[in-house]
């Protein structure tokens, strides 16, 4: 049972010891407790490095939290995970490496911003 | 001829070697409050009575032409960077947006041509103070070296090395056309118009610019922040090509490898591969 449920739970007790609760109220809460579920919220941090090393630094962020991108600060210094092995430590899950391709693209040419690892945590 | 009757435009040109150079590796250049009070209230005025985003007929007043396309800075620029007689815009593009909102995607502008040769410029007019809280674009300087489609950047947010072109009223920004930038997020309540336009080359280029005379191609620092984002000296070689080109040397240039010209170095001598036909001080 999640929170919300429980609460909910307690205040049916509660209005039912009062002699308060109607059917309407006890059907309005039992569907509430039925669609209440356990949600968790995925963020999403994209952390675009100078190499291949999860140890460079980052010099390209977009960080995700609960499905709202959250705008970066213009400082890079003031950004929370200066390495991608800064945000390992703090929870985050990394779900994608760079992808190579980009190096057989021209031995000339640069091709995107640096390396990107896209990381995870839930919520 | 009036002012706006005009296809092609002279005058001196106004940037050193050292700063041509600097646009190169940069992939812009700033020229702040250029522009006369008197023309940025007009110009503000016009868009806002004109507020489409192509109000190209201000191309059409002298007072407009006069004091923004052919700005004795803005234009001594672009006459050292396009060369002599170089074509004027006939098109104006408003970025007009009302504030506060959130940034645009990171980009480079459509029918982009990654090449060695510069032929046009991307140039932008702020007609009102745009401080950062009035979301100025923002460019990453150096990105011009590097290659990205706009559709692969949408999920771009926060770049180190970006930089804001926050400005006073009348200043004047020209770039390099596929320079990666965007708008950056405003936080205060207005109206922000950005004016935008290009300029062409019309003649072969050459080295017509204020020339320093202590100016030294040996030694001359063809590297830049593009540097962040490639391999090791790749911008500072297509910095270097570009460069030669713009002097109509691009004949001269070559790239040996490892050690050689142009990478940056302290040598005991000319750069081994050093250009012939460059001129030495």
């Amino acid at each position: 049972m999640t929170e919300s449920q429980h609460q909910i739970t307690e205040s049916l007790v509660t209005d039912l010891h009062n002699g308060t609760l109607t059917e309407t109220q006890l059907r309005q809460k039992i569907a509430a407790v039925a669609t209440e579920t356990d949600k968790k919220l995925q963020d999403i941090l994209y952390l675009q490095v100078g190499t291949t090393s999860p140890a460079s630094q980052v010099i390209g962020m977009t960080y995700i939290e609960g499905g709202v991108l959250k705008e970066a600060s213009p400082d890079p210094d003031e950004w929370q995970y200066q390495t991608v092995l800064d945000a390992v430590q703090d929870g985050w899950r990394i779900i994608s490496f760079p992808n190579m391709a980009l190096l057989a693209m021209s031995d000339e040419d640069a091709y995107g911003l640096g390396f990107e690892f896209i990381l995870e945590r839930w919520r | 001829m009036k002012p706006s009757e005009m296809k092609t435009y002279d005058c001196k040109p106004t940037l050193t070697d050292s700063q041509v150079l600097e646009f190169c590796t940069n992939g812009y250049l700033m020229l702040e409050g250029v522009v006369s009070d008197e023309t940025n209230r007009r110009s503000v005025d016009y868009c806002g009575e004109f507020s489409n985003h192509e109000p190209s007929g201000i191309l059409g007043q002298d007072w407009f032409v006069e004091d923004v396309i052919i700005n004795p800075v803005a234009a001594g620029a672009v006459r050292s960077l396009l060369g002599a007689n170089f074509h004027l815009p006939v098109l104006m593009s408003n970025h007009r947006v009302p504030c506060p909102q959130g940034p645009t995607h990171w980009h480079v502008d459509g029918n982009y041509k990654h090449q060695h040769e510069l032929n046009f410029l991307q140039v932008f007019y702020y007609p009102q103070d745009t401080p950062i809280e009035m979301g100025p674009t923002q460019i990453l300087p150096g990105s011009h070296l590097v290659r990205n489609k706009a559709r692969f950047m949408c999920h771009l947010s926060g770049i180190r090395g970006t930089v804001s072109t926050a400005a006073p009223a009348g200043s004047i920004f020209l770039t390099v056309y596929h320079i990666w930038h965007r708008r950056g997020p405003s936080t205060t309540a207005g109206i922000r118009n950005l004016l935008k336009y290009f300029y062409w080359r019309t003649t072969p280029p050459k080295r017509d610019w204020v020339i320093e005379p202590d100016f030294d191609f040996a030694t001359a620092q063809y590297g830049g922040p593009g540097q962040n984002y490639s391999e090791q000296f790749r911008d500072t070689v297509k910095v270097a090509e570009t460069f030669l080109w713009l002097c109509g040397k691009h004949e001269s240039f070559r790239n040996l490898g490892g050690q050689s010209w142009p990478l940056p170095a302290n040598r005991i001598d000319l750069p081994y591969g050093f250009p012939e036909g460059l001129p030495q001080p």
